[in-house]
């Protein structure tokens, strides 16, 4: 009973017949010069996917380096760049790129929108994000350093003073840090205020604010954080600048500079960046769930206070990374407290999570596997988090591998996996094809094998006193079998990745025909043709409920009879 | 761009669409910025040639939305979308009689419990100085214990000190006194509900009992010197009597009915349908309502 039919458009596709080559040049003029933002999205998540191939490589490196004591795999030079080149790559060139490609992507087609409020904008931000990494990476053909020769930034991807200054980091690679992050956070800027404009102004008849997707929501909370949290480190990312090239002393402790004011301009701004990133995978989790668990989402407005709340207690949590720089005792009650404070509007997504999933009639495809296991693995994060919270263990584990442990769970365990369960649930979206399941089910199983390897056994090694950072260490330190087992966990990972990569692409060509529904979903995006067509809906879409699909499968039991 | 704006076209079927046209000046602009920070790390001409595009790149970016944006008309193809699922049947969750879906009817107003807050401030006091009298001879003994929790160099006072009278830690101890009692009493209303039947047990027992044992786990980290002089015997008591004032001013009032007639699962935010009643003001307008009509909305 229940075909309801809507009028939407496909694409028009009257192509003259043109040379292979004069083919592509004109497909490759159509993604440079295009304002549309489900393929500036797709750019967005093509790009970090990239990157996040080059990150992973680089973890690949560290990880033959410290597999066995006294190894001489990399060069100690090597070494310090790599650790900082993939920690700057998957922080600002993976995850915050490809999570704002899905806010590109989705907010419109979820708000019933055309298009995002500035496209113009929204190209040049993503321009500016892409050059900004092109710009770092090259600093390993053009960062003259100490030996004059091309040389990448070498300072870790929070670059304390005063390592950073002109006497202790010659040459131009850490220039090159700076610079190119300045140039992408303009661009991160750009998107975030694209993405708040957008939610608030374009809305569809109908979409309140309270009927909003609780991807949406999130995104708007994570915009806002970014416009806050972004700007002081592009400030002090200038201040710097201006150290190395006119003789400023802002972080020069030689010449009265302060090297703690760099460190608390770089956290206020770090911290938030965990939530920027680790809210858009809330948003995934929030989309996922529902839909396979066949339930709808379990507190929805206690959903969208939560993630308020969390936008605003971590604004104010920054300085629990600096408890072993040294803090009086009421800042560091202070931040001991406010750091607790987090895990209450997190234990209550962790619970309606699982609220949701309770009773449901839960289908385990590839995406909600990613969901699932992500609930599990954030609920870790967030249990070593607390106790790296408590400023006398922080003092004890802080500069160890435990702390890099919590930091890879949160960002793998949690943001990740929700990005590949993202991925295997939109991905038939945009491309009208549906990624190969049996392949999906190895890269799930082989990479959540891989990663418990690894992070689960860093821990130990923490326990142990491996510092963080660490180039190698000697054989009785005891550390040689467990960073052994880290190691190989990591190879499992990227075998894990690699058959990720296989998929994306044989499917593209092989895979089966989506429909315009694949997961029986209830957002707007599902009810426009897989890939929609430029200009999303034919017609303006009029919503009365959270689930507007879910009211035209289920009239005779709409959504809106239930909401107040 | 406002909503009305974007959507006023609402396009017919056989009609063109205006979007935004595809433009390359955002790209030329930010290649400009990035080569003028690479200048930097470079050469100066690289850093010329930047600011050069990033003129170019505005101006040819001006002329596309000034004086009228550039649009193109994309045609619009009306294909049948068909909103469907296989899932046809709705089941409604069971709950059975072990199962707690219980909202008190009637609570006792927030109000209530800033004025048992502030009733239970006045009553602690007899037992606190009750202790300070038995134990140091002296009834400023427990006011400058609390005054010195708010005092960051209270670490190295003797007893005889506490035990006299001190303007400053007076003064402290009325105003941590006062805005701990009337949060007690603010969270006391709010946590009303949830023992309406009891407010004398809730604040009387179990509030200051967990109120005491949260601060007896963590005193000793927040303020050890304070910790170190806090007698957790009297400490109970002065908070029973705290907690019974508070319950009895409570039970004295007036109840008010909560917006039980709203159904549970809508009050904790459970959107499963088939779980609520039905809200007939909500949805859409009659003529609106899913059927032929409603099909061509979107």
């Amino acid at each position: 009973m229940a075909d309801q039919t809507l009028p939407i458009a496909g694409t028009l596709g009257v192509t003259p017949q043109r040379s292979r080559s004069s083919r592509l040049l004109a497909w490759l003029h159509e993604w440079v010069i295009t304002v549309d933002h489900k393929k500036l999205g797709i750019l967005y998540i093509s790009y970090s996917l990239i990157f996040l191939l080059v990150a992973g490589a680089e973890a690949i490196c560290i990880r033959i380096q410290l597999a066995m004591p006294n190894n001489h795999f990399l060069s100690p030079e090597v070494f310090n760049r790599l650790f900082t080149m993939h920690g700057t790559t998957m922080v600002f060139l993976v995850g915050m790129p490809i999570l704002f490609g899905f806010a590109n992507y989705l907010v419109p087609l979820m708000i019933g929108a055309r298009d995002m409020a500035f496209p113009r904008l929204n190209a040049f931000s993503f321009w500016l994000t892409a050059f900004g990494g092109l710009l770092l990476y090259y600093s390993f053909l053009g960062g003259f350093g100490l030996y004059g020769m091309g040389n990448a930034p070498d300072v870790a991807w929070f670059a304390y003073a005063p390592l950073t200054e002109k006497a202790f980091s010659p040459g131009h690679s850490t220039d090159y840090w700076a610079l190119a992050l300045i140039v992408s956070g303009f661009g991160t800027l750009g998107t975030a205020i694209n993405i708040i404009a957008t939610t608030l102004s374009m809305r569809c008849r109908g979409m309140t604010l309270l009927r909003m997707p609780l991807f949406v929501w999130l995104m708007l909370v994570v915009s806002a954080m970014t416009l806050v949290t972004i700007t002081p480190l592009t400030a002090a990312q200038a201040m710097l600048v201006i150290d190395r090239y006119l003789g400023g002393h802002f972080f020069d402790t030689q010449a009265g500079g302060s090297a703690v004011a760099w460190a608390h301009f770089f956290w206020i701004f770090g911290h938030p960046e965990v939530y920027i990133l680790v809210l858009p995978a809330f948003a995934i989790e929030n989309e996922i769930v529902p839909v396979f668990s066949r339930k709808g989402i379990f507190g929805y407005p206690a959903m969208v206070a939560a993630s308020v709340g969390i936008g605003f207690v971590s604004m104010g949590v920054w300085a629990h990374h600096m408890f072993t720089i040294g803090l009086t005792s009421v800042g560091n009650t202070f931040f001991v407290l406010s750091t607790m404070l987090v895990g209450i509007p997190t234990g209550i997504k962790i619970f309606n999570w699982l609220a949701t999933m309770w009773g449901g009639r839960i289908r385990f495809a590839s995406p909600m596997l990613f969901a699932t296991a992500f609930i599990f693995q954030f609920l870790i994060a967030g249990l070593t988090g607390i106790m790296l919270s408590v400023a006398p263990w922080d003092w004890q584990l802080h500069n160890s591998y435990f702390l890099i442990a919590h930091f890879h769970y949160v960002l793998v365990g949690a943001i990740v996996f929700n990005v590949f369960a993202a991925i295997y649930y939109w991905y038939p979206k945009a491309t009208g094809r549906m990624l190969d399941e049996k392949l999906a089910k190895w890269h799930f199983w082989l990479f959540v094998l891989g990663f418990h390897i690894t992070f689960d056994t860093m821990h130990f090694v923490g326990f142990m006193g491996m510092p963080r950072q660490i180039y190698t260490y000697l054989p009785d330190r005891g550390w040689g079998p467990l960073n052994l087992v880290i190691s190989i966990g990591g190879f499992i990972q990227a075998i894990a990745v690699l058959i990720f990569v296989y998929n994306l692409v044989h499917s593209y060509f092989r895979g089966k025909e989506a429909g315009n529904d694949p997961w029986d979903a209830w957002t707007l995006e599902w009810s426009t043709p897989s890939p929609p067509p430029v200009y999303n809906f034919a017609t303006d879409p009029v919503v009365y409920s959270r689930r507007p699909l879910w009211d035209l499968k289920h009239p005779e039991d709409p959504d809106w009879k239930y909401e107040s | 761009m406002t909503e009305m704006a974007h959507h006023k076209a609402g396009a017919e079927h056989g009609e063109t669409i205006h979007l935004p046209a595809p433009t390359h000046w955002p790209i030329i602009l930010a290649f400009g910025c990035t080569l003028l920070a690479a200048g930097l790390v470079t050469t100066p001409g690289i850093g010329i040639f930047g600011g050069v595009l990033i003129v170019t790149g505005c101006v040819g970016w001006f002329r596309q939305v000034l004086p009228h944006e550039a649009h193109e008309d994309v045609p619009v193809r009306a294909d049948k979308v068909v909103i469907e699922t296989s899932r046809r049947s709705v089941e409604r969750l069971q709950f059975g009689p072990d199962q707690r879906v219980h909202l008190p009817v009637e609570t006792y107003p927030i109000r209530s419990g800033i004025k048992g807050g502030i009733a239970g401030g006045f009553a602690m006091i007899l037992p606190a100085i009750l202790y300070g009298l038995i134990t140091q001879h002296s009834i400023w003994y427990p006011v400058n214990l609390l005054g010195g929790a708010g005092v960051a160099n209270w670490s190295h006072v003797t007893t005889a000190e506490i035990a006299s009278f001190h303007w400053s830690w007076l003064m402290i101890a009325i105003v941590i006194h006062g805005i701990t009692c009337l949060l007690v009493g603010l969270l006391y209303g709010a946590m009303l509900p949830i023992l309406p039947r009891h407010p004398v047990l809730l604040g009387g027992l179990l509030a200051p009992l967990l109120w005491t044992g949260l601060l007896h786990s963590s005193m000793g980290v927040i303020n050890p010197a304070l910790d170190a002089h806090i007698s957790w015997g009297w400490f109970v008591v002065s908070q029973v009597t705290f907690g019974v004032a508070a319950g009895l001013v409570v039970a004295r009032d007036n109840r008010i009915r909560t917006s039980g007639r709203l159904p549970f699962f809508a009050r904790i935010g459970l959107e499963a349908p088939g779980l609520m009643e039905s809200n007939p003001h909500a949805g859409p307008p009659a003529a609106e309502r899913p059927g032929p009509g409603h099909q061509e909305k979107h």
